[in-house]
């Protein structure tokens, strides 16, 4: 053969024999991820995990469902965690849960693969430098946002030519106004939740933080205001006694209020992020086109104020492939991804320049009044103890709305509680 | 004599007349089907009905959309399967255990057997959240998780104290003199066990078995924990993933339990007559 | 003394001691090796704050942890919530249960309806009753509520919220609880109700017994083991009461309706305070030991 036919194929050769090398030297790497329930939609996670796996051919991943919700989900956990399982290398977990989990030494602090914390979490929206740093350490990366939203029925307000509440006593003014020139019987005029669920945790904060008062200074410690807090529950119990929200509200929880309000039973809910595309898409819709969604009302003299939720992606602590998890982590909490996830499923962003983002502002319009609200919202207390802060809170809130306890009392007793764990 | 009156039987004279007993026997049909009813009314209904108010009994639209919904949701039918091999398998191993043992207490002069029979009774008063952890952690070193038998075990355990009392019950009020007949008769005591007593127990084997049928069909907690995996998991575990965060459609939660029910109503439709049976006419004449 | 038999003789003709011991081995290896070891456990970390909050050192405290129980308000609101559903359930269960299996007794034409009937409460799962109940007792979209103002005993603006007064909703709770455990109790006392010989029934009647008088000479007496044995679990699993409760107001309002087995399940799984946790289980084992002792004894004694 001629010098030139020997050395190209002698390249050619060695091409071959390294790329062989390199696919045998690539083991595979198989990720599993612990994502949740039909709400945090594995149908989309697992599109990105394929793009990913295009892009990363060493690594494979594998969903795994453990619990529809955020408490099957922790009995799950605490089982397999308690025991220091390595089954599982990545978790999504609810905004709550990184201080919790970090603190019983379930999560890996990703500082050593994304930076310090300072830095890592700065593109995010602010409330997640304090939601996902525990100790000065990253615990967690934002998935997706969420936040409580006001919802109302555009239409009706129209109708009665009442602008948008800015507080709370105008939203109950106009409420019980619509509700008495309707004459339905059925019309609620605010559906809130008040059942012993997480969400009463919100509901117990909303018209507090609607004063302007904090719960929690940075170090953790309790400030809790308690004539701020009678006065916030005492609203809503004004508003039951003036007939705008039901007297059962203490049985209601977050599926209740999607449903009445989609069946045209309410004028206003406050709901979580899902709720709108509930309104807008679903067949039996009784409100589509008739939904409007503005940020929660303020108290007299204070701000608005709303809750922050969604969930986070978390690299297990006991996982035998750190580095590659917290890689994919990286990935799926990157701006492509957020907004993937908006684009695809109508999920808020984590990045505020996704918000106006033009492919996104196509798809989910009313993300350009969602901004607002999220970027404005509040974490709820960041505790390692948050299992229990959780629990007093709600149980108190749902208590005092059930009327079996006094403002003045449940406040107490809340106060009492938690002084004993947030010290 | 006993095919005289219907009333006579068992000293229940004071139901005579079937008027009386249609009335009773509604009494107990409207009490075990009534919620059963409601599910399979609610499993035909759209979630939008539900808010509905009055509230609405029969499905004003019945139709079966929630049905096909709960099996192209989850594999609702290998649900069902883990489900069966694992309840029948622990029953049966939990029957076989507790005969055995049942006997050692009931029928053998051992001086320990109380404090026996309050061990194996003992076991079931931890509640089971407690024990959870330890489980988990024996089954993973076992390599056993996610595999049937790191159900089978624990739900055999957990059924073995109800099924060794009903065992034992039944063994002591069996006369001696039917298996000291037998064993004159060149029978040996195992012999004895299973050719006698067992058969003529067998309202109590039945009774024990439907009730650890169920009790492992069931079971939530550790099939949670030990077999999370898609293609192993059990009925309730599957049944519980049809919620969301946010959501709990009633309509397709009442389709799968309707789903989950009618194997284990045929299988108690099929057993009643055994656990209720004529088998001990013969044996107890005398 | 004498010569000890072989190995094979004995196993082929065992003596009582070794026999006995043959046949309690299966049940013991099982029992070693599923439980024993999370007992174990149990006791172990109820001696040691193991908070995991704290990341979950262990340290040893003694007896701090039952001392704590001692002077804990919640522990002794749901011992009492869970001693009033035991006290309320465990005779309900009962009366109800034996109601059911005498009822489904009778001879019918067609009698698998009656059977099928009994067993479909037990057949339901426990928190899926719980949440179907909940469902009932519903303010506005219960059927207990409907048929109430259907039949005029309510006004249909102001009905009644069952699950949100501590009373009521206690009353629900039990309601549900003995649904759900008559149809155990009604399987065994069905299937000893099959053992009671006809001979005894017949003689009752020709000395000139009624109906009722045979009731209380023949059925109970006879019923007797299986009715302490339904008693039994029927008692140990009402002290560890906690799917319907759960399902129905998570222990609301308030902690009115929180029992034992409630606390100790948001201590473990929430609190992930395993520790006291632990405490908490000890304390509900050692009660349930307590109370079903008595009945114990009297099985013992049967037996002799």
């Amino acid at each position: 053969m001629t010098f030139l036919r020997r050395t190209t194929l002698g390249t050619m050769a060695a091409a071959l024999a390294f790329s062989l090398a390199g696919f045998s030297a690539q083991a595979q790497t198989k990720l599993r991820v612990f994502s949740g329930g039909q709400n945090q939609r594995p149908d989309l996670m697992r599109k990105l995990f394929d793009q990913y796996q295009a892009a990363n051919p060493g690594i494979t991943i594998d969903i795994e469902t453990g619990g529809a919700t955020s408490e099957l989900q922790r009995q799950y956990l605490s089982t397999v965690l308690n025991a220091k399982d390595s089954a599982i290398d990545i978790y999504m977990i609810d905004i709550v849960n990184p201080a919790q989990y970090f603190g019983a030494g379930w999560l890996e602090p990703l500082d050593t693969y994304v930076g310090p914390a300072a830095t890592a979490l700065k593109p995010y929206l602010p409330v997640y430098a304090s939601a996902n740093v525990v100790d000065g350490k990253v615990a967690a990366l934002p998935a997706f946002a969420d936040a409580m939203f006001m919802y109302y029925r555009k239409d009706l307000l129209a109708k009665h030519g009442i602008a948008e509440p800015k507080t709370w006593d105008e939203l109950s003014a106009a409420a019980k106004k619509i509700q008495a020139t309707e004459g339905n019987a059925n019309l609620q005029g605010l559906s809130i939740q008040g059942a012993p669920i997480e969400g009463a945790v919100c509901t117990f904060l909303l018209p507090y933080w609607g004063q302007g008062k904090e719960f929690n200074d940075a170090a953790g410690r309790l400030t809790l205001d308690k004539p701020a807090a009678v006065k916030g529950l005492g609203t809503w119990l004004g508003m039951v006694d003036a007939g705008v929200i039901k007297k059962n509200v203490a049985e209601v929880k977050t599926p209740d209020t999607v449903n009445e309000f989609k069946a045209g039973q309410a004028v206003f809910a406050i709901n979580w992020g899902f709720a709108w595309d509930r309104f807008k898409d679903d067949a039996d819709s009784q409100v589509k086109g008739k939904v409007g969604v503005m940020p929660l009302p303020a108290m007299a003299g204070g701000r608005s104020a709303t809750c922050v939720g969604g969930w986070q992606w978390a690299v297990s602590a006991f996982s035998k492939h750190k580095a590659e998890a917290a890689k994919l982590v990286k990935h799926l909490a990157s701006p492509a991804s957020s907004k993937f996830l908006a684009v695809e499923g109508s999920l808020l962003p984590t990045y505020a320049e996704v918000y106006t983002d033009a492919d996104v502002n196509r798809q989910a319009p009313w993300f350009k009044d969602a901004a607002a609200v999220v970027v404005a919202g509040k974490s709820r207390p960041l505790s390692k103890d948050y299992g229990q802060v959780s629990d007093i809170i709600r149980t108190t809130t749902s208590a005092i709305l059930a009327r079996t306890k006094t403002p003045a009392e449940g406040v107490d007793e809340t106060e009492g509680r938690l002084r004993r764990v947030m010290r | 004599m006993s095919a005289v009156t219907g009333s006579r039987v068992a000293g229940q004279g004071l139901w005579s007349g079937p008027g009386l007993r249609l009335i009773a026997a509604g009494l107990v049909v409207f009490n075990g089907f009534f919620p059963a009813l409601w599910i399979l009314f609610t499993s035909l209904k759209p979630e939008s009905e539900l808010v509905k108010k009055p509230i609405t009994w029969w499905p004003q639209a019945p139709s079966l959309a929630n049905y096909v919904q709960a099996f192209t949701d989850q594999p609702l039918g290998r649900y069902l399967l883990n489900s069966a091999i694992v309840a029948t398998l622990s029953t049966l191993l939990s029957l076989f255990v507790s005969a055995l043992a049942a006997y050692a207490i009931a029928r053998l002069n051992l001086r320990y057997r109380q404090a026996v029979l309050t061990t194996i009774v003992a076991s079931s008063m931890f509640p089971l959240v407690t024990l959870l952890v330890p489980i988990f952690e024996t089954m993973r070193a076992l390599g056993l998780l996610n595999t049937y038998t790191a159900l089978v075990l624990p739900y055999t355990v957990l059924n073995l104290p109800v099924c060794t009392l009903v065992l034992v019950s039944f063994f002591q009020s069996i006369p001696r003199d039917l298996e000291n007949a037998a064993m004159i008769d060149g029978c040996t005591r195992l012999g004895a066990l299973w050719r006698v007593v067992v058969p003529l127990a067998a309202p109590g084997v039945f009774t024990a078995g439907l009730l650890a049928f169920v009790n492992a069909w069931d079971e939530f907690l550790l099939a949670l924990s030990l077999n999370a995996g898609a293609t192993m998991r059990t009925v309730p575990v599957g049944i519980a993933l049809y919620q969301g965060e946010f959501t709990f459609p009633w309509p397709i939660i009442s389709a799968a339990l309707i789903v989950a029910l009618v194997p284990m109503a045929l299988l108690i439709a099929a057993f009643q007559e055994r656990v209720v049976g004529g088998l001990t006419q013969g044996g107890l004449k005398g | 003394m004498a010569d000890r038999l072989p190995l094979l003789d004995r196993l082929r003709d065992p003596s009582e001691r070794t026999l006995g011991l043959l046949l309690l081995a299966p049940a013991f290896v099982l029992l070693a090796l599923i439980v024993v070891y999370p007992i174990g456990r149990l006791l172990w970390n109820s001696f040691f704050d193991l908070r995991l909050s704290g990341g979950g050192g262990a340290k040893f405290v003694g007896l701090d942890n039952y001392a704590l129980v001692l002077t804990d308000q919640d522990f002794w609101n749901a011992t009492a919530n869970t001693l009033l559903i035991t006290v309320i359930t465990v005779p309900g269960a009962l009366i109800v249960g034996l109601g059911l299996a005498l009822l489904a007794n009778l001879p019918f034409k067609r009698r698998w309806p009656v059977r099928l009937a009994l067993l479909l409460p037990w057949a339901l799962p426990l928190s899926f009753a719980g949440l179907i109940f909940a469902w009932f007792f519903h303010t506005e979209y219960g059927v207990v509520n409907d048929v109430l103002i259907r039949l005029g005993l309510e006004d249909r603006r102001d009905p009644t919220m069952w699950l949100l007064k501590p009373g009521w909703a206690m009353a629900a709770i039990c309601l549900t609880i003995i649904w759900k455990t008559s149809s155990f109790m009604a399987l065994i006392l069905l299937a000893g109700l099959q053992m009671i010989p006809r001979s005894l029934y017949e003689a009752a009647e020709v000395d000139g017994a009624t109906p009722w008088q045979q009731f209380w000479q023949v059925t109970v007496p006879m019923l007797m083991p299986s009715i302490v044995v339904a008693l039994i679990f029927r008692t140990i699993t009402a002290l560890q009461t906690f799917d319907i409760p759960y399902t129905m107001t998570k222990g609301g309002p308030g902690h009115a309706t929180q029992t034992l087995a409630m606390l100790i399940h948001a201590t473990t799984i929430d609190y992930l305070d395993l520790g006291y946790g632990s405490t908490l289980a000890v304390c509900m084992f050692v009660m349930s030991l307590a109370v079903t002792a008595v009945y114990l004894r009297h099985i013992g004694r049967q037996a002799q």
